[in-house]
């Protein structure tokens, strides 16, 4: 829904033909716009996993936001401001494309304040020194920009659009945070310890954000169907092992899987299972500061309550 | 340039610089938490702009000095305890609520402004250049800043008390940004910079009638020299410490370190 | 207390003078004037940028080229009615992966006839979807304002990533690690 409607157009067609039509258009690239016919189920998961992406955005300018006054020299602080400064954009572009599924904002922020909304679950580890700027960047922007990149192309305008955009800026993230990588992994013996001891505690938690393994993630053979997405969970979560572990092992920094190596027969990095009994603990709530995130967000909500109100009541002062 | 009139300048920049170092420091506490999600970027713009404000001052510092200009900029932010940093209180205080935020920034706006236009008009030409290209930023800044308050003042009787006890609160502290220091003369006398309170003057001439339309009385009116003491600009509150002890922890783990 | 996140804005934008406005997503502000500042904000961090237009969302009339081929009739259904017109300006998004860019204008009595007017008027647009909106409606930043507005991000070089050097610094230590591992 962009906005005005004047006589709704009567669909007169059954509602096989109607998904019949909608699977072809799919099959044959098209994008789904608002307006177009969409199976109830098709708006419902985009509206769950846009506004999700949406909420991870917004909760994640807080660990990184976290260093944002810490940062050791001008130059890192301004990029970091900016990096923060862009995740918010790309919440802001996200509830975007979830709005014109006919969700608005108030409930979206509602429903994530209420817990009832999920976010990323990368985004409840905490931040414990400088380093873990390098890993976020590096690791889970990097893991981010695989999901990010592969719904650029997804079937519903809106979604991929923003999409697009964002993927043009989330390079800077990734580039952003491996410059602090490096320099710390070839920086003084005090900052390369500081770096792996953080890479030991962001592995994990990336490989944890490409979701279940697709045998046990309900959503995915519907979400692969109509073009929403086009790869699976642990499909990109391979690609990321095998561009990223190489990369790290040439600075001499150790990941912390005993299980990892390159298998020459696949032409892939074999690595461990994951801590699921963890993920599934975290997703539920438990992870080291879900509690600690959702307090800063209602607190930040409530705190500007008297201002948004102020705002719409000088608004219509104005007007009237 | 002799080297009395060097030094002056040199404070008279880094007292600039701090300024909005500080200021901009402040601002990007905000970042994650601002009343609703389009100003989070907007007011994080304003915070880059400020800092990005700070190292230019900061590096015409070390021209002037002849060193080098990242070094001696992350040195003067970095490896300076509070007494010897010049920003005035009004910048270092904590960010209080929405309401004291925008107002200080809006009064910071407004005195820079004024004092950019003079400084275009330098007979140090760097600075005349650095001030008309700052000028271009500080337009926005003041539109932002001007809508919101406008808005603020004349929004509900809760956001006007807000605005109006930010105003009484920060109007104690806005007069340290126009004393004039002894090395302010030498520095007026070769024409380097404007008359600090030709600046005031300036300055109270556009925010008075400008709070005032916006339901918001300024605690003297327009007679805005109070009964305060001069506060000197290396006297702070205990709020300079905390904030530096943060903004230092990690460039302090290991000075020569590259971060 | 029920919150308010403010009335949405869509933001149309334009890269360089000779290039037509485009879509670049929503804002929300409690009014115009401040919708056209955050749009700055939000869409404008990066240098690309040298007008801007805000028009409130729900003033957008919409139809996709699907909604026109089911109802072929509607468009016909629509007539003038002789009362007073003003202009609208008609957006239409082209292509399967495009975003929605300024066609034209056109002279209507109401957004319904706005959309058959351009659709009449411009016949070789193929548009996917199509938007009119009233011109009054829409507030615009002026010329004056690109220096303040949109050049500033300029300077800002320290988000273009081509200024790190992250990559090249890798693939040596890489192509080190290749050639010690050799026999």
């Amino acid at each position: 829904m962009y906005g005005a409607t004047v006589d709704p157009i009567e669909d007169i067609r059954s509602d096989e033909e109607k998904l019949a039509e909608f699977e072809a258009r799919i099959a044959r690239g098209e994008k789904i716009e608002p307006g177009d016919w969409m199976p109830e189920e098709y708006r419902r998961q985009l509206i769950r996993m846009i506004s999700q992406h949406a909420h991870s955005e917004v909760v994640g300018m807080l660990p990184e936001g976290a260093f944002i006054t810490r940062a050791p020299n001008l130059r890192r602080k301004l990029i970091l401001i900016a990096k923060v400064q862009d995740e918010g954009g790309h919440g802001q572009y996200l509830y975007h494309a979830a709005e014109t599924l006919g969700a608005t904002r108030e409930e979206m922020l509602e429903a994530l304040l209420s817990g009832k909304a999920k976010y990323s679950s990368i985004f409840n580890y905490p931040t414990l020194s400088w380093a873990d700027m390098g890993a976020i960047g590096w690791l889970v922007d990097g893991a981010a920009i695989l999901n990010q990149t592969m719904l650029a192309k997804c079937s519903y305008g809106p979604y991929a659009r923003a999409m697009v955009r964002i993927c043009a800026e989330e390079n800077f993230h990734r580039r952003q945070g491996q410059d602090i990588v490096i320099t710390l992994a070839l920086g003084t013996p005090e900052q390369k310890a500081m770096m792996q001891d953080s890479i030991n505690r962001w592995w994990w938690p990336t490989l944890m954000m490409f979701g279940p393994h697709d045998t046990d993630s309900p959503n995915s053979a519907v979400l692969i169907r109509w073009g929403i997405k086009t790869k699976t969970n642990d499909e990109l979560r391979q690609s990321f092992v095998d561009q990223t572990a190489p990369e790290l092992m040439a600075l001499g920094l150790t990941i912390p899987d005993p299980n990892l190596y390159y298998d020459e027969t696949s032409g892939h990095w074999h690595f461990g299972e994951i801590d699921w009994d963890e993920f599934w603990n975290v997703v539920k709530g438990n992870g080291p500061c879900n509690a600690e995130r959702m307090a800063t967000r209602r607190q930040a909500h409530e705190d500007g309550l008297w201002v948004r109100e102020a705002m719409a009541a000088y608004a219509e002062k104005d007007q009237s | 340039m002799n080297p009395e009139l060097k030094q002056a300048l040199v404070d008279y920049l880094l007292a600039m610089a701090d300024d909005e170092l500080i200021l901009g420091h402040r601002n990007s506490e905000w970042c994650g938490h601002a009343p609703i999600l389009e100003e989070d970027i907007a007011f994080a713009n304003i915070a880059l702009d400020e800092i990005g404000h700070a190292i230019v001052w900061y590096e015409l510092a070390a021209d002037v000095l002849g060193e080098e200009r990242d070094t001696y900029a992350n040195r003067m932010v970095y490896f300076r305890d509070a007494p010897d940093y010049r920003n005035a209180q009004m910048v270092e205080l904590p960010k209080g609520d929405w309401a004291f935020t925008m107002l200080r920034q809006y009064l910071f706006d407004q005195f820079e402004m004024v004092r950019l236009e003079k400084l275009t008009q330098s007979s140090y030409t760097p600075l005349a250049e650095a001030a008309a290209k700052i000028c271009t930023e500080e337009i926005y800044h003041l539109r932002h800043t001007q809508a919101w308050v406008r808005r603020l003042g004349l929004g509900t009787e809760e956001s006007n008390r807000r605005m109006q006890t930010a105003l009484n609160e920060l109007m104690r502290y806005y007069e340290q940004l126009f004393s004039p220091s002894l090395a302010d003369t030498l520095l007026f006398e070769a024409n380097i910079v404007p008359f600090q309170t030709e600046l005031m003057v300036h300055t109270l001439e556009l925010i008075v009638p400008f709070l005032v339309e916006a339901n918001l009385i300024p605690p003297r009116g327009s007679n805005f020299v109070g009964p305060n003491d001069v506060i000197y600009r290396h006297e702070h509150t205990e709020h300079l410490n905390d904030l530096l002890s943060n903004l230092q922890q990690v460039a302090r783990l290991d000075p020569m370190a590259k971060w | 207390m029920t919150d308010t996140q403010w009335p949405r804005y869509m933001v149309l934008h334009q890269e360089q003078d000779n290039k037509p406005h485009q879509h670049a997503g929503t804002v929300h502000a409690p009014d115009a004037e401040m919708a056209l500042l955050n749009a700055r904000d939000v869409f404008v961090r990066r240098p690309d940028c040298v007008s801007l237009w805000v028009v409130r969302a729900d003033l957008i009339f919409t139809r996709t080229q699907e909604e026109l081929a089911l109802h072929p009739d509607w468009l016909g259904n629509i007539q003038a009615a002789g009362v007073p017109t003003e202009i609208y300006y008609v957006f239409a998004k082209r292509t399967q992966k495009g975003q929605f860019s300024h066609v034209g204008e056109v002279e209507a009595e109401n957004p319904a006839h706005a959309l058959k007017m351009a659709l009449q008027q411009y016949p070789a647009v193929d548009g996917l979807v199509w938007w009119v909106f009233p011109a009054k409606a829409v507030l615009k930043s002026t010329p004056d304002d690109i220096e303040a507005m949109f050049a500033p991000a300029a300077v800002k070089d320290f988000r273009d990533q081509a200024n790190f050097h992250a990559l090249s610094v890798l693939r040596k230590l890489m192509r080190k690690q290749e050639t010690s591992n050799e026999p």
